[in-house]
């Protein structure tokens, strides 16, 4: 499903934020990616939405090699591997029917499809009696399941999430989880990106570990190592 | 395209809506930017019609004899017409002559009463010529000089040309001031309206780079700015238009007081002028935004 061969990023003057990262993972997996920070965990998430190119190596999303993708593209690429972040990143002056709606409207879908579509994936992130507020009138946990809700519309092959606790208590952030994981059970494949070693030991999933831009563990069932 | 084109507008709407105060104090910069622009090109405008008025009464008068028969003033008349640079050669009769010389005198019950104590009209016809360049005033005298005519009884020449040469230097001085000033203010309009832009713009950095993570392409990140744009450049023009107008309301008659007896009307000009205004003023603050928005989208692209 997403392959990494030899990957290197380099950012000026010479700091090394991938070095050599090759790994690969497959269609339905659940993934923790771990590491101290700076470890260049956003990077790797950079690269694989197409945000940043590698200077070396090759990224295959499918068939589709995205070291080679073109700026045109790259809102294709946006609905086959969705992503959410630590801060949220919703549009402040919208709703969150609004935001989530938004990610439908800028690829021309019709009216009486996302008047059907968003309301049904707000109830799947237990957002259904809040769609109407703004970003400010809800929780941190709430504004991120509005996040994983526009990262859904699309029903993306992969969801990737940068920290998506970082900024949540723990309660909030095993809901969180928990959400993450079922919509793994739906079948799209989750990177998830953290350094929370609660969070990585309690799934009980594959665990790749990251040390200065290098792939230093990979563990079917993983634990926190560092 | 057209649902497209449909939710740019609709983004647009909503966004200056719901910064509503972002939205104000943009639309009022605009304003006050038209406004001055406006203000400037009519000072321009009046000092120029003031210094064409002063011009326009620079003429020389040929006193003619009393006992003139009109045919001869005619040929007269004919024969100045022909010279280079007379742009208009007036006859003022006998008559005329002495209906000027009464409304003139109107509140003066004297010299009316002497007047009426005289058989006859005492007055003398005359021939007044208007040069078309007054700049080139000398040679037009030197050459009314030339002629000879037995019907011309004097020829008052004064001294226009010191005169002139004041008019001349003002104009000069006008000019050199007005675009001085236009330069100026032309800058610090552009500058104002790049900054209010700037500022707008920036306010929507973490949005432009939110449309660019869920997939929007550039165009549609784009529309709703430029369309937002062309939309406070529209209403910006329409308000500086509205209150310039009421303002020039304010200002006419101090201006009919100014140009006595000279048909100038700043309203006016600014009627017939006014869709030149406003498509130029329109355009040009137009083109800024857009290319203020186009720059700013491809800067604050990156998540
Ligand atoms: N845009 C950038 N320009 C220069 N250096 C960067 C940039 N982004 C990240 N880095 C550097 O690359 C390294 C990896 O960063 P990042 O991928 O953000 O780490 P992590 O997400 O694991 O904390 C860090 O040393 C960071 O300083
Ligand atoms: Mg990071």
């Amino acid at each position: 499903m997403i392959t990494l061969e030899n990957v290197s990023k380099t950012y000026p003057p010479n700091i090394k934020a991938l070095d050599r990262v090759s790994l690969s993972i497959k269609a339905g997996e659940f993934v923790s990616l771990v590491g101290q920070s700076g470890t260049g965990k956003t990077t790797f998430v950079r690269c694989l939405i197409g945000e940043e190119k590698p200077k070396e190596g090759k990224i295959k999303i499918g068939d589709w090699d995205i070291t080679k993708i073109g700026k045109r593209e790259i809102p294709y690429l946006r609905r086959q591997v969705a992503v959410i972040f630590q801060d949220f990143k919703l549009l402040p002056k919208k709703t969150l029917y609004e935001n989530v709606a938004f990610a439908l409207e800028v690829a021309g879908k019709s009216n009486a499809k996302i008047k059907s579509i968003v309301p049904q994936v707000m109830k799947i992130v237990g957002l259904g009696a809040k769609m109407h507020r703004y970003p400010n009138e809800v929780s941190g946990g709430e504004q991120q399941r509005a996040a994983i809700a526009r990262a859904l519309v699309y029903q993306p092959k992969v969801l990737l999430a940068d920290e998506p606790t970082g900024n949540l208590d723990s309660i909030n952030a095993q809901e969180i989880i928990d959400l993450l994981k079922k919509i793994n059970e739906f079948g799209t494949t989750v990177i998830l990106v953290t350094h929370n070693r609660d969070i990585v030991n309690r799934l009980k999933r594959r665990v790749i570990t990251l040390h200065d831009g290098r792939v230093i563990s990979d563990q079917a069932v993983g634990k926190y190592v560092l | 395209m057209i649902i497209s084109i449909l939710r740019a507008a609709k983004f647009s709407l909503q966004d200056i809506a719901r910064n509503v105060w972002l939205s104000i104090v943009t639309v009022l910069i605009l304003v006050l930017a038209f406004f001055s622009v406006n203000l400037l090109l009519s000072v321009q405008v009046i000092s120029q019609a003031a210094i064409d008025t002063v011009r326009d009464k620079i003429d020389v008068s040929l006193y003619l004899k009393t006992d003139a028969p009109e045919s001869e003033i005619l040929a007269l008349r004919a024969a100045i017409s022909g010279i280079e640079n007379v742009r208009e050669v007036i006859y003022v009769s006998k008559q005329e002559a002495l209906e000027d010389f009464q409304t003139r005198h109107k509140n003066n019950p004297d010299i009316l009463e002497a007047l009426r104590e005289l058989d006859s009209n005492p007055l003398s016809p005359s021939l007044i010529i208007r040069p078309n360049d007054v700049n080139r005033y000398d040679g037009l005298i030197a050459e009314l000089n030339r002629i000879s005519n037995p019907i011309i009884e004097s020829r008052n020449f004064d001294d226009h040309k010191l005169m002139l040469e004041k008019i001349n230097m003002i104009t000069e001085r006008v000019n050199q001031a007005g675009f001085a000033v236009s330069l100026l203010f032309i800058f610090i309009t552009l500058l104002v309206l790049y900054n209010t832009l700037r500022v707008a713009i920036y306010t929507h950095r973490s949005e432009i780079a939110i449309m660019r993570l869920v997939g929007a392409s550039d165009w549609f990140i784009r529309a709703p700015f430029i369309i937002s744009s062309l939309l406070y450049t529209l209403i910006g023009v329409v308000i500086s238009g509205t209150v310039f107008y009421l303002f020039l309301n304010l200002l006419q008659p101090y201006l009919e007081a100014f140009f006595l007896n000279y048909d100038f009307n700043i309203i006016h000009y600014f009627q017939s002028n006014f869709a030149q205004f406003f498509i130029l003023e329109f355009a040009a603050a137009a083109a800024i935004n857009i290319i203020a928005s186009l720059v700013a989208v491809r800067k604050y692209s990156n998540i």
